[in-house]
C-alpha cells in the first residue's frame, strides 16, 4: 500500500466546452439533464489526451472522482416536481438519480477499476476533489485517479466541467 | 501510524426501524424479525409497492445526524477539545433535501415556516405529503452546507467532506477515514451518515422497478423481488490507536483493513463475476495482513435483487475461494431494510454489535437456497460466532464496491 506516497501530478486535462464546442453530445441512457453528457464528454477528452484510444492500460488501477455541489439539480427537481403532481416518473430517472451511473459509465468504457467517488463539495470543486482523490492515491486502492468535476450556476444548473487525471507520473 | 495498524472504533450510535441505539439495533438483529411497514410517511398511491422500514417518530435528517453525531462522540468519551480537533465526513444524498420533516406516530408534527393551512397533516389521498423538510427552504441547500452545519452544531473540526456515492456513501467514507488516520492528517474523524425514507427516491426506486413487490427482502433466497427501502442514521467515530491509548479508552471495536474497487462494467449493473467486489475484499484483507481464512462472518450488501446478489455471492467466492460457501453470511437488508447512503454505517454497527454480542444475525425472508448463490447463508436463527473477523460488503451503481474488514477490539 501506499505506492502513490508522492505527491501526484496531472497527467491530462480537459475542458467543457472548449473553443468551437457547442453542447456535449447526447448520452444515450440519460435524459433531461446536461450533466451526464458534461461529464462523459469531458472525461472522454481529457483520457484521450493521455491514453488516446480505448481502453486505459489494464494495469493501471484508475479511480473515478466525480465532484459537483448539488449533483443532477434539474433532474432531482424534474422528480419532485413529478411526485409533488402525482405523477409518474420515467424509469431512466431512478438510474441517473445518482452521479455514480454516469461514473460507471466513464469507467466501464475505459476500463477504469479503481473506485468509485462521488462528491458533493463547496464551491471549490478542483480543491476538494484534489484532496479525496490525494488521499486515494496515498493510500493504494488507484493508480490513478480521474477528476470530474461539474461546474453549476447558483440554481445548479450545469454550465460547464473540467476533467484531470492525476497520477504519480511525470505527465508526458 | 503503521501501514498495518488497526484503527479502533471508539464510539458509535445507530437509528433504523428497528430502533433507537446500539442496543436496539442489536436486539432487532437477533430477533431476526423485519421491520416492514406500510409507508404512512408520505402518499404511496399509484406505486407498485408501498412498503418500507420507516420510524414511527423521527426528526429531520439533520436533526437525527446531530443527535447521532452526539452520542458517537459521547460514547467515545470524547471531550470539547477532543471534539474540535476531529474531522467530520458525511454520507448522505447529495441533491436537494427532500426530507419530509420530523413525525411523531408517522404524523407530521414539526412545520417550521410552512404556510399552507393544513400544515402538519399527512395528506394519504393525493397531493403533497412535503413538509417544510430541515428548515432550509423548499428545494434544500446542497449537501455541503449541512456538513459544514453539523460539524459546528457538533462542535467538531476541519476538514469536513460530503460523499454522495450512492449506496457505497458511507463505507467510503469509512475507509477514507481511516486512510486520513493512516495518513496521520488527524488523530481522529467522525463518520456520520443518514437516509429518512422520503418521496422522492421511493418514487424512483418504484418507477425502477427494484422494489420488491412481494413486500419482503430475501437476499440470496430462491424467490426473491428486489429490495426495500429503511431509515437508517449512524455515527462513528474512529482514531488511532496511539490516540485511544492516550486517552485510556477501550475501543468497542476495530476496523482492520478497507478496500474501495470499481467493476469498470456498466453504469448500473454489477459486473456478473463479482470481480470488482472480490478486488475490495483483497484489498481489504491485505491492509489487514489476514488470509481468507480469518474471516468468520459476512454482512452481506445483498439486497434481494436477483442478479445483483448473484454477483455478489460470484465475487465472494472468487476473494474467498472454496471457503466462500463455508463462511456464515447474512444481509441485514433482510431486517432494518436498505438505507441507501447510509447503508454501510448502519450495516457496520450491525456487524460490530453481532461480533461484540457473539451471534451473528440471521437473513431473513428466506424461501430457500438459490443455485446462483452458493453461499452458506445464516437462516432460522442466530448463530454463534466463530472467529473474531467479519466482512461488511456494499456495492453501488456505477460498479462502485466497498469492503470494510471489521473486528472485536
Amino acid at each position: 500500500m501506499n505506492a502513490q506516497a508522492a505527491t501526484p501530478g496531472v497527467l491530462a486535462e480537459a475542458r467543457w466546452p472548449e473553443p468551437g464546442d457547442g453542447a456535449p453530445p447526447p448520452l444515450p441512457g440519460f435524459v433531461h439533464s446536461t450533466f451526464h453528457p458534461l461529464a462523459a464528454a469531458v472525461a472522454e477528452r481529457c483520457l484521450t489526451r493521455r491514453y488516446g484510444e480505448r481502453p486505459a492500460p489494464p494495469q493501471v488501477r484508475c479511480a473515478v472522482v466525480l465532484a459537483s455541489v448539488a449533483g443532477d439539480r434539474p433532474s432531482a427537481e424534474h422528480v419532485r416536481a413529478t411526485v409533488d403532481a402525482g405523477g409518474r416518473i420515467g424509469p431512466l430517472f431512478f438510474f441517473q438519480s445518482v452521479s455514480n451511473s454516469v461514473a460507471g459509465h466513464i469507467a466501464a468504457r475505459w476500463g477504469l477499476h479503481g473506485p468509485v467517488v462521488c462528491l458533493s463539495t463547496t464551491e471549490d470543486l478542483r480543491a476538494d476533489a484534489t484532496a479525496a482523490a490525494e488521499l486515494l492515491l496515498y493510500d493504494g486502492d488507484a493508480d490513478e485517479a480521474l477528476l470530474v468535476l461539474i461546474e453549476q450556476a447558483s440554481d445548479g444548473t450545469p454550465t460547464g466541467a473540467v476533467a484531470m487525471l492525476m497520477g504519480g507520473g511525470t505527465g508526458s | 501510524m503503521g501501514e498495518r495498524e488497526p484503527v479502533p472504533i471508539s464510539g458509535m450510535h445507530a437509528v433504523s426501524a428497528l430502533g433507537r441505539g446500539t442496543d436496539a439495533q442489536l436486539a432487532g438483529a437477533l430477533r431476526g424479525a423485519p421491520a416492514f411497514r406500510p409507508v404512512r410517511r408520505f402518499d404511496t398511491t399509484g406505486r407498485r409497492v408501498t412498503v418500507a422500514a420507516t420510524l414511527p417518530d423521527v426528526g429531520t435528517l439533520p436533526d437525527e445526524l446531530a443527535v447521532a453525531i452526539d452520542a458517537a462522540c459521547r460514547s467515545a468519551g470524547l471531550t470539547s477539545v477532543q471534539r474540535a480537533e476531529s474531522a467530520l465526513l458525511l454520507a448522505t444524498h447529495g441533491g436537494p433535501s427532500s426530507q419530509p420533516g420530523a413525525f411523531r406516530a408517522d404524523r407530521l408534527v414539526r412545520t417550521g415556516t410552512a404556510p399552507t393551512a393544513d400544515r402538519g397533516r399527512i395528506t394519504v389521498t393525493g397531493g403533497s405529503t412535503r413538509g417544510p423538510g430541515d428548515g432550509v427552504g423548499p428545494a434544500g441547500r446542497p449537501a455541503p452546507e449541512l456538513v459544514a452545519r453539523l460539524a459546528r452544531r457538533c462542535g467538531l473540526g476541519s476538514p469536513t467532506r460530503t460523499y454522495a456515492s450512492a449506496c457505497v456513501s458511507a463505507s467510503t467514507a469509512v475507509a477514507d477515514a481511516a486512510a486520513m488516520i493512516r495518513r496521520g492528517d488527524r488523530e481522529r474523524v467522525v463518520v456520520a451518515a443518514g437516509y429518512l425514507v422520503e418521496p422522492d427516491q421511493f418514487a424512483l426506486f418504484d418507477a425502477g422497478r427494484a422494489l420488491a413487490v412481494d413486500g419482503a427482502v430475501r437476499p440470496f433466497s430462491v424467490g426473491r423481488t428486489g429490495l426495500l427501502l429503511g431509515d437508517g442514521v449512524a455515527a462513528l467515530v474512529l482514531e488511532s490507536t496511539v490516540a485511544t491509548r492516550s486517552r485510556g479508552v477501550e475501543p468497542v471495536a476495530t476496523l482492520y483493513g478497507w478496500g474501495r474497487a470499481g467493476d469498470a462494467y456498466h453504469p448500473c449493473r454489477p459486473d456478473p463475476a463479482g470481480r470488482g467486489l472480490a478486488r475490495a475484499i483483497g484489498a481489504a484483507l491485505g491492509r489487514a495482513g489476514l488470509p481468507a481464512e480469518a474471516v468468520g462472518y459476512v454482512n452481506a450488501n445483498a439486497t434481494g435483487t436477483g442478479f445483483s446478489d448473484a454477483s455478489e455471492a460470484a465475487g465472494l467466492r472468487l476473494a474467498l475461494g472454496d471457503r466462500a460457501d463455508r463462511i456464515p453470511v447474512s444481509s441485514t437488508k433482510s431486517l432494518h431494510g436498505h438505507a441507501l447512503e447510509a447503508s454501510g454505517l448502519l450495516e457496520l454497527v450491525v456487524t460490530v454489535l453481532a461480533l461484540r454480542h457473539g451471534k451473528l444475525p440471521v437473513n431473513a425472508g428466506w424461501l430457500g437456497p438459490d443455485a446462483a448463490c452458493p453461499l452458506d447463508v445464516v437462516t432460522g436463527a442466530p448463530r454463534p460466532v466463530a472467529s473474531p473477523y467479519a466482512l461488511s460488503l456494499n456495492a453501488a451503481f456505477g460498479g462502485a464496491n466497498t469492503a470494510l474488514l471489521l473486528g472485536a477490539p
